[in-house]
């Protein structure tokens, strides 16, 4: 402690968010910042304009599936047989939207929507979910949330973001020539072949390339931070529980991300110079590209839904000011995510692979299940006595509960085999997997950012407003993605642009739902708009948390605490601890408090 | 001399620690409580950062027993194809870099700045004896006999369909290694300028030596698993 | 709770507004549905018991300014280990289903019907034991409207997508590979999928349904209605431009019917017929004929702003300059798609060598000049383009000793 306060002197620091005058200024201390706040919200800044991005591209996706089939032929018959009128109309939203909007594509309706899709799959996997809440929430506060000054290799935590932004700017500018057609996942020989002549898949692979590193970094940052900037007496097991799903998140990053590296830097190699690994006609093999590509992917989807899961434990005990239920388990369930989720990255290719395999791969996933769903009980049990406030946080919080549950049991039987020769590749497929990273990660990215937004901007945000969006989200939410169960139920493949008749009706609410969901996210976007304008000055501890970032000031200073903070009481000692910055009058603590088994 | 490269040396003299250079004056960085975490925490960070690299290259040697399994017979004529003592000279030229970089580290614990930077030229040096070896008789040579990879294959002799797809993992895997090799010489390069022009490192404070010797090892080790994969194995 | 009988019972409503009106078409198709809806009567309970409490909890322990928060206990280890076991035996269960249904979806008899399947993009191409494949195509949709006047529009949806025949009550296995990318034939009312990858075969085995009298389909040709069951075939692996157009109707009828049709198929016809037949496989995905412009440039006789296409008529080059439609501008085209680009196309188009043989390459340009009023069109004093393929139809039976 003493060692800290001998060169310290941080006393009269100003907060981090005023810089020096003048814009130029102001605009060389952010870009050259070392301050993992600055780089934090210079990230959250990055990660909501992609998430606007990709948005966009759902929205076209959906608007273009209203109609089930582009090309109708009308032939009128007069009463000897012969044809006397042949009109065909065409059903392509996109193209006519396209062309509407005076932009003439040399592309067919299809084309345009397979650029959509795989637009809105790249962006959002790559550019906003991977780096969302460790990048943004987790760059701010897990240094904070630790008690310490900053992550530990400050200067690489710039580089990480510069990372970011160059592989951003060559996704950007692949879309901007044009876009790839390829899915987000790239399968060959589909992805090797597709748009000869253009360097724009080569472009959006080099993008994700390079966002690996930028993720590699990152992870690497955090979990040395983790083991070696604890404030003293902060043990293991007092750690916020964010941060043990952050540390977990990193750990999968560093060891996950080096092998989509290699498997893009050979997708590279084999669409600029033909090496012939994934060429089935050179004697390579497409399929080991699918099972290196899930060998990372498999484990990311954990990097996307271990951090929100992290932010959910901590709204729920804030927000019901309890003691969160079964702490060691749902931290060991975390580990236990990250462990078991190496070994899992077979379903995703149930239909392509040998039996033996996929019995072995069924199984396997079948364990990542568990650790899941026991956080999920313990999440519900810690609302148990509490006293829950339903502001926009703790609404969140209750919505990831309802939609990931959804979207957890909804994974069964695509764990299980005989089930998912069916519903492979089909929109079940999509609703599922929109229910955990949509449902899942947004809602929680959502709540964690209206939960830490006045530590962050020091600025509270309006309410009522937050709430209309919440229940925007969440209705629109349920309509887009509940239809799509059916549709994959009865058929529907993924990633069709054409449909056969029948399906049209599902198709078309969810369209309308998407359009209710698209809704709530611009009244969030006008919420945060009118709380940095003219939001009112937000306390230092709104909420009554009871973790180390609450006892700094709204929004920090510079080095975030005036003096080494020292842990006297767990990040959840709710029923015996008065808030920092609280007083004691406004925080009544059972008489009974303390007595409560451990 | 031992060539251990001991966290924590406890045994350099006093008098060695009170001469006046510049990593006497180092300090930690603001957010650490002492410099001794903060050289920890870089040598974490470094040992992930080379866990990262392991499962780079398991990627590469995934792909290759992939392979081996489905085309022995390419896989056999290919290592024919390589001469095993140009791999073995560049494995002695690699294990003598380590060595020297072993070397390099235990100098800067003992404030032997002299014999400090003689190591870290002899390893660069190792390094661009490598990559001369490696591009002059073995790229150049094999590439101008058209055994290169993928369809720009054109070595008239081939005797199986699947030596193409031995050459363009030969190549990734030679290739991206020599990559690591040239990052790693530069990495020594950074530590030499600082070690001549500020006397940067000493007992108290090598740090970067440290990390660049740890990569350095591991671009040796990597190489310990290529050679014979490639060269020796039938 | 997973008895056979499952297979030969009526779906509930619920079943219905799970899979829609489509019945499963197998036994084992039947068990996974049967499975499907175990798993989701088992998430189902646990949802509501778990949204239950989570409303009962947030409604009952509402906050009430100054009341404290209320100590519990912090953990319980005895419903700890209640909640991971409980669940976890129920997932033991699903797994030991889930691969008993598997294996009898993919493994088929040893003395079953074996169907070529071949992927390109974008068509699915079957092949039958005696080498035959269906000449047989119809669009995604055909509605008829009639008028007082004997006037009738039809709306006619989508290209015409090949019929695959199979006898009724067979064991089918198919082998599948592909041409180009990977595919995945999916039969969503047999409930399975396989995808279907080039370089490799790929296998699953169907058993397929018994007719009753209510299966009936109308006849594309004849507007009959007749004894069968029509389902659909999809690509449910993204493989490109027209992955969504990439169908196929499986058509299961008496054996009989299927016997003739056998017999019937196992003859050559015309060289413009056969031409016709492959270009409805093989290449109506990318080329038109009624002078839309798709993938690839329109084969029969019409211009757009980038020039005049049909046979006999010279063609402007994305190079530069022209070249003269005669047959060795279409076999170069066919095997070597790259060599000359028609104005405002992509080079998308891959080579056939190896996929077409001589013959075949022939018959499609047979076909191609029938498309052309440019001679030698067969048809030059003769009906139009669309009453062609009936008439071809027709002359099958006489065509045989042609070829």
């Amino acid at each position: 402690m003493s060692t800290l306060d001998a060169h310290a002197g941080h006393h009269e620091e100003g907060s981090y968010l005023s810089g020096p005058p003048g814009i130029m200024a102001k605009v060389w201390q952010w870009a050259t910042t070392v301050d993992h706040k600055k780089i934090g919200v210079m990230y959250l800044f990055a990660v909501l304009f992609m998430f606007f991005v990709g948005g966009m591209a759902a929205l076209l996706v959906r608007y273009e599936l209203i109609d089930p089939m582009r090309e109708v032929l009308v032939q009128t018959v007069d009463a000897n047989g012969d044809i006397i009128e042949t009109t065909a109309t065409q059903g392509e939203n996109l193209k006519d939207l396209f062309e509407g909007l005076g932009m003439h594509e040399d592309l067919t309706g299809t084309q345009i929507y397979n650029r959509a899709f795989t637009l809105h799959g790249a962006v959002m996997v790559f550019m906003f979910i991977v780096p969302s809440i460790p990048a943004s929430l987790g760059n701010f506060f897990l240094p904070v949330m630790l008690g310490a000054k900053d992550v530990a290799f400050p200067r690489l935590n710039l580089l990480s973001w510069y990372i970011y932004l160059f592989g951003s700017t060559f996704g950007i500018l692949s879309i901007l020539m044009g876009g790839v057609d390829t899915g987000w996942t790239f399968y060959t020989p589909y992805s090797t072949t597709t748009d000869a002549d253009h360097w724009r898949v080569v472009l959006m692979v080099t993008a994700a390339f390079i966002l690996g590193f930028s993720s590699i970094l990152t992870g690497l940052n955090f979990v040395v931070t983790v083991h070696k900037l604890r404030a003293p007496g902060m043990g293991w097991f007092d750690m916020p529980l964010f941060i043990w799903a952050v540390y977990a998140t990193s750990i999968i990053q560093v060891l996950a991300t080096p092998v989509i590296g290699i498997t893009l830097l050979l997708l590279i190699f084999e669409r600029i110079m033909n090496i012939g690994i994934f060429d089935p006609a050179m004697g390579g093999d497409p399929v080991l590209y699918q099972h290196f590509f899930w060998f990372y992917s498999h484990p990311v989807v954990y990097v996307m839904i271990l951090p929100a899961m992290g932010i959910i434990s901590e709204l729920l005990a804030v927000h019901a000011r309890k003691h969160i239920f079964g702490y060691r388990a749902i931290a060991f369930s975390s580990l236990g995510i990250a462990g078991v989720s190496f070994l899992v990255w077979g379903h995703h290719i149930f239909t392509a692979m040998g039996e033996l395999a996929a019995v072995l791969f069924s199984g396997l996933t079948f364990l990542v299940a568990i650790p899941t769903a026991i956080k999920v009980f313990n999440w519900i049990a810690t609302l148990y006595k509490g006293s829950i406030v339903l502001n926009t946080p703790m609404c969140y919080g209750l919505m990831f509960l309802f939609t990931f549950s959804i979207g957890g049991l909804t994974g069964l039987p695509l764990a299980t085999l005989a089930t998912d020769l069916h519903l492979h590749d089909s929109y079940f497929v999509v609703a599922h997997f929109h229910y955990v990273m949509m449902g899942g990660t947004v809602i929680a990215f959502l709540g964690g950012i209206h939960h830490w937004w006045p530590k962050m901007f020091g600025k509270m945000y309006n309410e009522p407003g937050a709430l209309i969006g919440m229940a925007l989200v969440f209705i629109g939410f349920n309509v887009t993605f509940f239809t799509q169960f059916f549709l994959g139920t009865q058929g529907m493949p993924r990633r069709y642009a054409n449909y056969v008749d029948e399906f049209q009706t599902l198709h078309q609410i969810s369209t309308y739902g998407s359009w209710i969901l698209g809704l709530g996210m611009f009244v969030h976007l006008a919420v945060f708009i009118h709380s940095l304008v003219a939001g009112e000055k937000a306390p230092a501890n709104p909420w009554g948390g009871l973790t180390l970032e609450w006892e700094c000031e709204s929004p920090p200073i510079e080095h975030n605490f005036h003096h080494e903070p020292i842990v006297k009481h767990g990040p959840y000692d709710f029923e015996t601890t008065v808030p920092p910055h609280w007083d004691p009058k406004d925080y009544p603590i059972h008489p009974d408090a303390g007595k409560a088994t451990h | 001399m031992s060539t251990m490269t001991d966290t924590n040396p406890t045994d350099v003299p006093q008098s060695i620690l009170k001469s006046p250079k510049h990593w006497r004056n180092r300090i930690a960085g603001h957010h650490w409580r002492t410099g001794d975490e903060e050289f920890d925490a870089a040598k974490l960070g470094m040992w992930l950062f080379l866990t990262t690299e392991v499962l780079l290259f398991a990627g590469i040697f995934c792909g290759y027993a992939v392979f081996r399994m489905m085309y022995p017979e390419a896989w056999a004529n290919g290592s024919h194809y390589l001469d095993w003592r140009f791999g073995a000279a560049n494995t002695a030229v690699l294990l003598l870099s380590s060595w020297t970089a072993a070397n390099a580290v235990r100098c800067a614990q003992l404030d032997k700045q002299f014999w400090l930077r003689v190591n870290i030229i002899i390893t660069i040096a190792c390094a661009a004896l490598f990559i001369f070896i490696k591009l002059k008789f073995e790229y150049m040579v094999k590439l101008g006999e058209g055994k290169a990879p993928g369809t720009f294959f054109s070595y008239p002799y081939a005797q199986d369909p699947h030596e193409p797809l031995w050459w363009s993992l030969y190549y990734i895997g030679t290739g991206i290694h020599a990559a690591h090799v040239i990052i790693g010489a530069a990495l020594f390069g950074v530590v030499l300028y600082y070690a001549k022009r500020y006397q940067a490192y000493g007992p108290t404070q090598y740090t970067l030596v440290e990390n660049a010797a740890l990569y350095w090892h591991l671009v040796d080790l990597v190489w310990i698993f290529l050679f014979p994969l490639l060269y020796l194995i039938h | 709770m997973m008895m056979p009988t499952l297979a030969t019972a009526q779906p509930g409503a619920l079943e219905k507004l799970i899979f829609g009106p489509k019945l499963p078409a197998s036994e084992p198709a039947a068990m996974a549905d049967g499975l499907f809806m175990m798993i989701t009567w088992f998430s189902v309970f646990f949802f509501v018991v778990l949204m239950g409490l989570m409303f009962y909890f947030m409604i009952k322990y509402r906050r009430r300014e100054g009341v404290p928060t209320e100590p519990s206990p912090h953990h319980n280890t005895l419903l700890e280990i209640f909640w991971t076991v409980v669940p976890s035996s129920s997932l033991l269960v699903m797994f030991v289903l889930g691969f008993q249904g598997y294996t009898q979806q993919i493994v088929s008899p040893s003395d079953a019907m074996e169907l070529r399947i071949e992927g390109n993009k974008w068509n699915w191409l079957a092949t039958y034991p005696n080498g035959a494949s269906s000449p047989e195509f119809q669009p995604l949709s055909r509605k008829v409207i009639e008028s007082a006047d004997g006037m009738s529009s039809s709306t006619i949806k989508g290209r015409d997508y090949p019929i695959f025949y199979l006898p009724e009550n067979t064991s089918v296995k198919f082998r599948m590979n592909s041409q180009d990318v990977i595919h995945s034939f999916w039969i969503p009312e047999f409930r399975v999928k396989r995808d279907v990858i080039p370089n490799r075969y790929t296998t699953y085995g169907i058993k397929t349904p018994r007719l009753t009298a209510a299966d009936t389909y109308i006849h594309q040709e004849t507007g009959e209605e007749m004894l069968g069951r029509d389902m659909w075939v999809f690509c449910a692996e993204y493989c490109g431009d027209e992955h969504s157009r990439m169908a196929a109707t499986l058509r299961i009828v008496p054996q009989d019917y299927f016997n003739q049709l056998m017999e019937d198929w196992g003859v050559t016809g015309l060289p413009w017929e056969e031409g016709e037949k492959i270009y409805k496989q093989m290449c109506a995905s990318c080329h038109l004929i009624d002078g839309g412009k798709l993938v690839g440039p329109p084969w029969n006789e019409s211009s757009d702003a980038n020039g005049q296409y049909g046979w006999g008529y010279p063609v402007s080059l994305e190079s530069g300059g022209t070249a003269e439609r005669d047959a060795n501008y279409y076999r170069e085209s066919i095997l070597d798609p790259n060599a000359k680009i028609v104005k405002g196309y992509a080079p998308q188009m891959q080579s056939y060598q190896g996929q077409l043989d001589e013959d075949d390459i022939n018959n499609i340009i047979a076909f191609i000049q029938t498309l052309s009023e440019v001679p030698p069109n067969p048809h030059l004093e003769g009906e139009g383009g669309e009453s062609e393929s009936e008439a071809g139809n027709q002359a099958e039976e006489a065509a045989g000793s042609e070829s």
